[in-house]
């Protein structure tokens, strides 16, 4: 347990000084929260009920999709792995410890935006913070699963980016949280429902918990842990 | 003197190309025994093997002791610094970090470095260092001194027989045949995935018997010979040097190397 929880810590600081999870946690969402958030209640005012909401879901697709994935190639596509595996620490190790600073990285971030947003732009603040906060972690969680099987599947950094990209631009689009989903052709609003963020942003706007909204967002979970074990266990080969 | 490693009948394939066809032999407890063989003779899947680090066909591997390694090809988190790496892995196996091994390879003057800042020599020295926190009674060093100053290589020397001298078993695979002169006990010369040799240099030496390599000067330049028996040899040498009227003005007689006898068994001459 001790040397879990001094990974997590040396993790944490191996994030901030990489300075990539310090941008794409922090630096280009809450620039991303200044300019849109402004945007977004300038035009239609009634985007403050929703823009924590919004600009929470962009926030966290965004540090977990383009932020985590570099982290686990770094790891697991070189000569990182050989070296924990000779030596005795557990493979699972790398992807357990970077999910964990990129969860409380992209909760702080979220919790930045949940103050800042009533003060800055009179964003409402969810009827109930409790199951806000339940489903933001849910949504967290499932994000950063997505996010490992990039970082777990693709050899190098380069082709991580593109594939980060290639499933974070659809999730944002189709999110529902730019325009209503319903205002999509069919087609997209179907393709937007096999991403984590339309469902992410239901649950946390819904006025009551609703279990259906709750579902694909575990059932994608379920699949993405399976795979990522898939993946880590053909890595370890 | 008991086994810290046992192989046998070692095999190994890749698809239908088989790199190691049924090797034997043993590594005794704190020896530095070197594993050589050319490019391609299955040295770095026969140590990946016994590793644990890659999966065999048949045969069996017996390890007597806890295993340190030291890659040849390692690395770390571009951002880690040299310190935090050994309490990571200290912690991972449970262990305290050995400080005076810490400072005799000199990782408290790299503690505030993160990795991407440090020299080859300098991360040669902490992957030893992180292969020791596991305090191991066998330690692989796959060319340690790769990379290194003439400076770093002897402190390195020095350092691995410290690790001899408090009983480690070390395995090493170089191709630097002069290291490997200085510091094993016993090599094992791999060709087409078997053992050609096992035994210490001068039985290498012994086995391929009495080889001398001999330059004589004369007037109108140098000739190289091999000898095997250089007491007549080299006296009817230079009678016929005589004989052609050519004065010899300068003998240079060396021993065949270990380089050269390796060369010899590893191409299966």
């Amino acid at each position: 347990m001790g040397a879990f929880l001094y990974g997590v810590s040396l993790q944490w600081k191996l994030d901030i000084r990489s300075k990539t999870l310090l941008i794409t946690c922090y630096i280009v969402p809450l620039l991303f929260f200044a300019i849109i958030g402004g945007v977004f209640t300038s035009v239609m005012p009634e985007a403050r009920y929703t823009l924590i909401q919004s600009m929470t879901v962009f926030g966290v697709t965004m540090g977990a999709l383009i932020g985590l994935p570099p982290s686990l190639v770094e790891i697991y596509s070189s000569d990182i792995k050989k070296v924990y595996k000779a030596n005795g620490v557990p493979l699972i190790s790398g992807l357990a410890l970077t999910n964990i600073s990129a969860y409380i990285h992209l909760f702080l971030m979220s919790i930045i935006l949940y103050i800042a947003a009533p003060l800055i732009f009179q964003a409402e603040i969810p009827e109930n913070p409790g199951r806000y906060f339940i489903s933001l972690a849910v949504f967290i969680a499932v994000s950063l699963c997505i996010a490992s099987i990039i970082g777990l599947a693709v050899k190098d950094q380069a082709k991580t980016s593109m594939f980060s990209i290639i499933v974070f631009l659809p999730s944002i689009m189709l999110s529902g949280i730019m325009f209503p989903i319903e205002l999509l052709p069919k087609a997209f609003e179907t393709t937007g429902k096999l991403f984590p963020a339309a469902w992410g942003y239901k649950l946390m706007t819904e006025n009551t918990f609703r279990f259906g909204s709750l579902l694909p967002l575990l059932l994608i979970f379920v699949l993405a842990a399976v795979t990522c074990n898939i993946l880590l266990r053909r890595v370890d080969k | 003197m008991n086994e810290a490693i046992n192989i046998s009948s070692l095999t190994k394939s890749y698809g239908t190309h088989t790199v190691l066809k049924g090797l034997d032999f043993c590594v005794r407890q704190g020896e530095i025994f070197a594993l050589l063989g050319i490019n391609g003779a299955g040295k770095t899947t026969s140590l990946e093997c016994i590793e644990g680090l890659r999966n065999y066909d048949s045969g069996s591997i017996t390890i007597n002791g806890i295993m340190g390694i030291q890659l040849q090809s390692a690395s770390l988190p571009k951002y880690m610094k040299a310190l935090e790496a050994v309490k990571l892995f200290a912690k991972w196996n449970k262990t305290s970090p050995d400080r005076a091994a810490l400072e005799a390879l000199g990782i408290y003057e790299l503690a505030k470095k993160s990795y991407y800042q440090l020299s080859t020599g300098q991360k040669r020295r902490l992957h030893l260092a992180l292969a020791l926190t596991r305090n191991p009674d066998i330690l692989f060093l796959d060319e340690p001194t790769a990379g290194l100053d003439v400076e770093g290589q002897i402190s390195l020397h020095e350092q691995i027989r410290q690790l001899k001298a408090i009983g480690k078993t070390i395995i090493l695979a170089s191709h630097d045949m002069a290291e490997v002169e200085k510091l094993c006990d016993r090599i094992a010369i791999l060709s087409g995935g078997k053992i050609a040799f096992i035994g210490t240099v001068e039985q290498l030496g012994e086995a391929m018997g009495k080889h001398y390599n001999i330059t004589i000067q004369t007037e109108n330049g140098a000739e190289r010979y091999e000898l095997e028996n250089i007491g007549d040899s080299l006296l009817s040498l230079l009678m016929q040097y005589r004989a052609k009227g050519e004065t010899v003005t300068d003998i240079q007689i060396d021993r065949g190397s270990l380089e050269q006898h390796f060369i010899k068994i590893a191409k299966g001459d």
